[in-house]
């Protein structure tokens, strides 16, 4: 209060200095009890609460809380709590595995089979310049039309499932169940509900960390939610534990075998989770403020139109979106750095070989380090970029569609014959799972990551960390793999 | 690929074995290299004239005589060092000598009570907006007391709403240097039976800290004395039997209540304690749960008189869900636990 107020509001003090009534203040300021500011708090909320309890009135015990409670019993029963939600989660991923197949399929066809050659058709006929059709239509147009036709069903279909479940009230238990497991890496069980979310889109997974209310544990999700197997990463475990791995076992267990392979990567992933949230909470987080609470709302009947316009509206346009705009410069610089030429070879050539003796030394090569480098903004684009630049620095000009222009080939054989002619060995599909899963986020969830935590300095964490663990991570298993096998 | 690998196997390995014990060697918390080049960097000028001062003033507080010894050992250098120290401190009239007695100026004590203005500051803004354990603050305050400038201190007591006290009770002086001390007595000279409160908890040493810390005290706590012997004072605070050693106990500093506000002498229960189906009105949140942590259990509606019943264990046995003014919210034990809870009512199931 300023000395002048407290004359208007006591007039008949008009005798006495400003300074007097100021350091009689002072004075008594002392004679308060150290948590006064504590008791006035509670007397507002105390005040609120009574006030509030005498005017709302709350029917009395309803059939519908009965029946909350009866389904509370159940899934968070010892006995049927973990069945359920094992149960109900893989039904969501099958779900979304088998009804993204064919709208994938014909995505592609659309947009990649019959649309990017009508496009270069058009441009030879308004004779257009190669170059730039090479770039505009070759590099950028195909690389985003690639990163929406594998990223756009498989969304479209897991976000409205999501949703629905946290809608319907099914999610909070899931986090109450698993709470206990966090809260020993020092996060927050709803972390599992953001690291599911990134299972289907680190970026996704990375807004969704709005529901963690704990600064701290937030900041946790946010960085650790890239060891959560994205979308974007699947085809690629999956292609190369078939090629690699499978190819190891006997034909009738092949397909076994791969599968355990990609799931076992994806376990990898979540133990990593576990673990870097543990390192963190301990260390350069910890002091970082943190207070925890998880509300279980009432269960309440789907509103199934609206969860769906909503989820495709908010998350997957949303991602979308991001992603379309980050894939349209990636796809210019892919075709410009194979078709510009410096002293014959082109700069991926030239970057090829420069990167090789790193790419070897952690199990790895030239090209796929390349790959990774311009594939940072999308990881759907990854393995069609390693094919293109394997038969680009390998001169094998029968194969693909020419400099600059990603492909995928829908034999097996000759994928694998294209990786062979390019030096892969067992190491380096292992060695490529691995740095998959353990490698910097994608721009789009580095971007998204900046929005959300608003800092550059854990945005810096969040992108350097796995990436520094991917690389430590390769070079120990190819050095061991050379010690014991080669 | 075919051409031999660029280095060794082995070689390789033992390379990256070599980086990593040096990078540990160098980042080490506490005794790495980096730790100890900050410790050794907080031994400049600044830091030992501040470190100094604090010590005269604490001398000066508790009636004792300070020597170059023990501002050798309070500052962590030696004797020739201090002695050196005092030099300068005179130069730099903050400290006079008369007759070998060590005494601080105007100046002086004026500079050692912005020193502990903001240390006091520091420990608060630690205990109230971050997450650090209350083990930490003292270090951590001890550490940041020589980089904060008078204008951090003005932001940093208005981004805190002024506090008049640290965490551990003790005042913190105004920016015009004011301040009154608790005038709290140690509980060790207390005569049994009187409502005590406590006022302050002294934080060095360490170890006797953390036996305060260990008994769940805390600044407002109220007590009464049930036996003082000279092996042990025990008393009754917070619905239970506290016991402590004289020596922690002379570190705990209380004031008499009048009679009337006698200290409640029922047991008195968490909430962790309570098992689902039964209920139970809320006493009070302890003082240990501070900052965002508290309002957020404000923000819930957990307050003096609140009913609240468990309802539900997560199957991996934490957190709980109770159902508080109508709405079911989890919350974990070590939360529940500082809680106070009357009786329960209604049956376990």
């Amino acid at each position: 209060m300023t000395a002048s107020t407290a004359e208007t509001m006591h007039p008949s003090t008009d005798g006495v200095q400003p300074d007097d009534i100021l350091s009689t203040a002072q004075a008594l300021r002392w004679q308060i009890s150290g948590d006064f500011h504590e008791k006035i708090v509670e007397a507002a909320y105390a005040e609120a609460a009574a006030i509030a309890d005498s005017v709302v009135t709350r029917p009395g015990a309803s059939p519908r809380l009965a029946l909350d409670r009866t389904i509370d019993r159940i899934v968070t029963s010892r006995l049927w709590g973990f069945p359920l939600m094992i149960l109900l989660f893989t039904l969501v991923f099958w779900i979304t595995i088998a009804g993204a197949n064919l709208p994938s399929r014909w995505l592609a066809m659309l947009l990649v089979d019959w649309g990017h050659p009508a496009l270069k058709q058009l441009a030879d006929g308004i004779g257009l310049p190669w170059q730039l059709s090479g770039l505009l239509i070759d590099g950028m147009y195909l690389t985003t039309a690639w990163v929406v036709s594998v990223m756009l069903p498989p969304m479209a279909i897991f976000f409205p499932l999501f949703t629905l479940l946290e809608d319907a009230g099914y999610l909070p238990r899931v986090a109450f169940n698993l709470d206990n497991l966090f809260r020993k890496s020092g996060a927050h069980g709803k972390q599992s509900l953001s690291m599911m979310m990134g299972f289907g889109c680190n970026a996704a997974g990375v807004v969704a960390t709005r529901i963690i209310d704990s600064p701290r544990e937030r900041l946790i999700a946010m960085i650790t939610n890239n060891f959560a197997l994205c979308n974007g990463r699947w085809p690629t475990q999956i292609l190369i534990a078939t090629l690699f791995i499978g190819a190891l076992a006997p034909a009738h267990l092949a397909g076994l075998v791969s599968a355990t392979a990609v799931v076992g990567v994806t376990m990898l992933g979540i133990l990593l989770t576990f673990l870097v949230s543990a390192g963190l909470s301990r260390t350069v987080l910890k002091g970082e403020a943190s207070a925890y609470s998880l509300e279980l709302p009432p269960y309440r009947p789907p509103r199934i139109l609206q969860t769906i316009y909503t989820s495709i509206i908010d998350r997957t346009l949303y991602v979308l979106w991001r992603a379309i705009v980050f894939a349209l410069p990636a796809g210019a610089v892919i075709w410009l750095i194979a078709n510009i030429h410096i002293g014959g070879p082109s700069i991926a050539e030239h970057l090829i070989g420069f990167l090789n003796p790193v790419g070897l030394l952690i199990g790895l090569n030239g090209v796929i380090l390349v790959a990774y480098i311009v594939a940072i903004p999308a990881n759907e684009i990854v393995l069609p970029t390693i094919l293109m630049l394997t038969v680009l620095s390998t001169g094998m000009h029968e194969a693909g569609a020419g400099a600059g222009v990603i492909f995928e080939l829908a034999s097996q054989n000759a994928t694998y014959s294209i990786l062979q002619a390019g030096g892969w060995t067992l190491l380096t599909g292992i060695n490529l799972m691995l740095f998959s899963l353990i490698h910097n986020p994608c721009s789009t969830t580095i971007y998204t990551i900046y929005r959300e935590s608003g800092s550059a300095k854990w945005t810096a964490v969040a992108a350097l960390l796995p990436v520094v663990m991917g690389l430590l991570v390769t070079f120990v298993v190819a050095q061991v793999w050379g010690l014991f096998v080669a | 690929m075919t051409q031999p690998p660029l280095i060794q196997p082995l070689i390789a390995l033992l390379i990256l074995a070599l980086i990593a014990v040096l990078l540990a060697l160098v980042f080490w918390p506490g005794s790495g290299l980096f730790a100890r080049w900050r410790r050794a960097r907080r031994l400049d000028e600044r830091v030992l004239i501040e470190d100094a001062l604090k010590h005269l003033y604490g001398a000066r507080l508790r009636q004792r005589k300070p020597t170059l010894q023990s501002l050798a050992g309070a500052a962590n250098i030696s004797a020739d060092r201090a002695a050196r120290l005092v030099e300068r401190l005179t130069e730099l009239e903050l400290v006079e000598l008369h007759n070998g007695d060590i005494r601080l100026t105007s100046e002086g004590e004026t500079y050692a009570l912005n020193v502990l203005r903001a240390h006091r500051l520091w420990e608060r803004y630690l205990a109230e907006k971050t997450g650090f354990a209350e083990s930490e603050w003292h270090e951590r305050a001890d550490w940041a007391e020589h980089t904060l400038s008078e204008d951090d201190l003005a932001a940093l007591s208005s981004q805190l709403g002024h506090p008049m006290h640290d965490p551990h009770g003790d005042p913190i002086p105004t920016a015009e240097g004011d301040l009154v001390y608790h005038g709290g007595k140690p509980l060790n000279g207390m005569a049994p039976d009187k409502p005590l409160q406590i006022v302050h908890l002294e934080d060095e040493p360490e170890a006797v800290y953390a036996q305060l810390m260990a008994e769940s005290l805390y600044p407002g706590m109220r007590l009464q004395v049930l036996e003082t012997s000279p092996t042990r004072v025990r008393f009754w605070a917070d619905g239970k039997e506290h016991v402590l050693a004289p020596i922690a106990a002379a570190n705990v500093s209380v004031r008499a209540l009048p009679a009337a506000e006698a200290v409640d002498d029922t047991p008195s229960r968490h909430l962790d304690s309570l098992q689902p189906g039964e209920s139970a009105k809320v006493v009070r949140l302890s003082s240990r749960c501070r900052g965002i942590e508290r309002r957020r259990l404000l923000d819930l509606g957990i307050l003096p008189g609140t009913k609240i019943t468990a309802e539900l264990i997560s199957p991996s046995g934490d957190p709980i869900a109770y159902r508080i003014r109508g709405a079911l919210i989890a919350l974990r034990r070590q939360q529940a636990r500082l809680i106070d809870i009357e009786h329960p009512t209604g049956e376990a199931i």
